[in-house]
């Protein structure tokens, strides 16, 4: 019981009655990639409704997570398990407590190249990726035989209002944090 | 009724074979449609990960601008559409909502005064399964299919979907009028692992696997879907390492494009070869 506030914290910035929970174990049934997982999907639920929630943000349970929202729709209380986690993912990095770091990160870099092109830019967001992670040669083949079969963009495009794009950009960064829900 | 079509980052990079196959048939079946104007990635999901209010301001903007242009928006990719989708519903709902993001994307506003459309809805509303078909040219009655939807198209929370979000069965009817043999299978929403591709791989291999051997002990030849993430990955087994057989990967306006005309476009760019499914088809 560290942190009894973290109930609310997190009902506030989902918007999710997590409290509802009655620990039927349908989300962790349903979960294709539970084997993988430290801590079970309804047992990080029940973690968040007691406060332990250090337990919960170290958990690498909430980067497995696939967002495939099967738990999400089996809830009988409608809670949005896949949206909780998402929420965890958040908070986790933003107090420093993510236990995984790459999911993140690639999803940061999907973003710059939104925000500089207006679309993705395919190449340039994998290849960024990948020195990132000092990794550049491990898909070279894996690679080749995409650009070869065509399913790889390889240049960028710019849509004509990036200025437009730049702003909506600018205003994410200057009303929420980075790492927020609507809600907050 | 005016079609806007929206077709996300994939359609213009690695499907645009998609593309072409959905305009063949869109053509043959004289569903008209336009192409949004300077469109931008909808966040995909990794704008709501970072920050759910960028998420939607960035489908916002797309849903903006077809509010100009007319009333169904047309997303064939299945993230695209999870995505419009459903922050059209929460501009239209949450009034605070919809001032925040409209205030991210003035000049432009949006109302929610769309409805958005995947590709199945737009078969069945804009041609239908009669007239579907009325024009199969060719006999798909030797090619057996498994019908995959994947996981965003249906499963979406808080609001009734186009379908059944656990047992969806509106491209089974699509796939059936096409004259192909539909197998039931236990797979069709089990999770491709495509968030993860690139950050997992490993963990991507075993869903994927899992998915190509339940359709190979079934004795499909094919597996269809419509979501272009879906495709990719399947299709990217033997690149993945996988040694054992896999079978073609199609999209459904793919198996709609063999009914219609025999042939497809995109047989260069399945990483998976399909010319043992074109031999397939015979002559009616």
């Amino acid at each position: 019981m560290d942190h009894l506030g973290f109930l609310h914290e997190m009902e506030k910035a989902t918007g999710e009655k997590i409290s509802a929970c009655y620990q039927c174990y349908k989300c962790t049934t349903g979960c294709p990639v539970v084997a993988d997982m430290d801590i079970y999907p309804h047992r990080i639920i029940r973690h968040i409704i007691l406060g332990n929630k250090d337990r919960v943000l170290g958990s690498r349970t909430i980067w497995t997570c696939l967002q495939c929202t099967t738990c999400s729709v089996r809830c009988p209380n409608d809670i949005d398990v896949a949206r909780i986690f998402s929420a965890l993912r958040k908070m986790s990095v933003r107090e420093g407590r993510a236990a995984e770091r790459d999911t993140w990160r690639f999803d940061e870099i999907f973003l710059e190249s939104v925000q500089r092109h207006g679309r993705l830019n395919e190449l340039g967001a994998i290849l960024r990726y990948k020195i990132d992670k000092k990794d550049l040669f491990s898909d070279t083949k894996m690679g080749m035989g995409m650009v070869k079969k065509g399913r790889i963009g390889l240049m960028p495009h710019n849509i004509r209002d990036r200025k437009g794009m730049e702003e909506i950009f600018r205003k994410a960064a200057e009303t929420g944090k980075r790492g927020s829900g609507e809600k907050e | 009724m005016t079609l806007t079509y929206y077709p996300g980052c994939s359609l213009k990079t690695s499907s645009r074979f998609y593309e072409e196959s959905f305009k063949a048939i869109f053509a043959s079946l004289g569903i008209a449609y336009r192409e949004l104007d300077d469109w931008s990635c909808c966040g995909a999901s990794a704008a709501p990960t970072i920050d759910e209010l960028l998420g939607h301001a960035l489908a916002g903007r797309n849903l903006a601008l077809a509010e100009r242009e007319g009333d169904h928006f047309f997303a064939p990719c299945s993230a695209c559409y999870n995505r419009s989708l459903i922050t059209n519903a929460r501009i239209r709902e949450d009034k605070k909502l919809r001032e925040k993001i409209n205030a991210m994307l003035y000049p432009l506003q949006c109302t929610g005064s769309v409805e958005v459309k995947n590709i199945i809805e737009v078969l069945h509303d804009h041609a239908g399964i009669e007239m579907i078909a009325q024009r199969i040219a060719h006999d798909l009655s030797s090619i057996r299919v498994v019908p995959y939807y994947g996981c965003v198209l249906t499963r979406i929370m808080k609001m009734d979907a186009f379908d059944d979000k656990e047992d969806p069965t509106s491209m089974d009817s699509l796939i059936w009028s096409a004259g192909a043999e539909l197998i039931s299978w236990p797979y069709k929403m089990e999770c491709c692992g495509a968030s993860k591709t690139l950050t997992s791989k490993d963990m991507t291999f075993e869903l994927s696997s899992r998915i190509m051997d339940m359709a190979l002990s079934l004795g499909a030849d094919a597996i269809v879907t419509p979501c272009p993430l879906c495709q990719l990955n399947l299709d990217l087994l033997p690149y993945l390492g996988r040694e054992e057989r896999n079978v073609p990967v199609l999209f459904l306006t793919e198996l709609l494009e063999l009914g219609l005309f025999g042939t497809l476009k995109g047989t260069g760019s399945h990483i998976i070869p399909v010319d043992e499914i074109v031999k397939k088809v015979k002559g009616k």
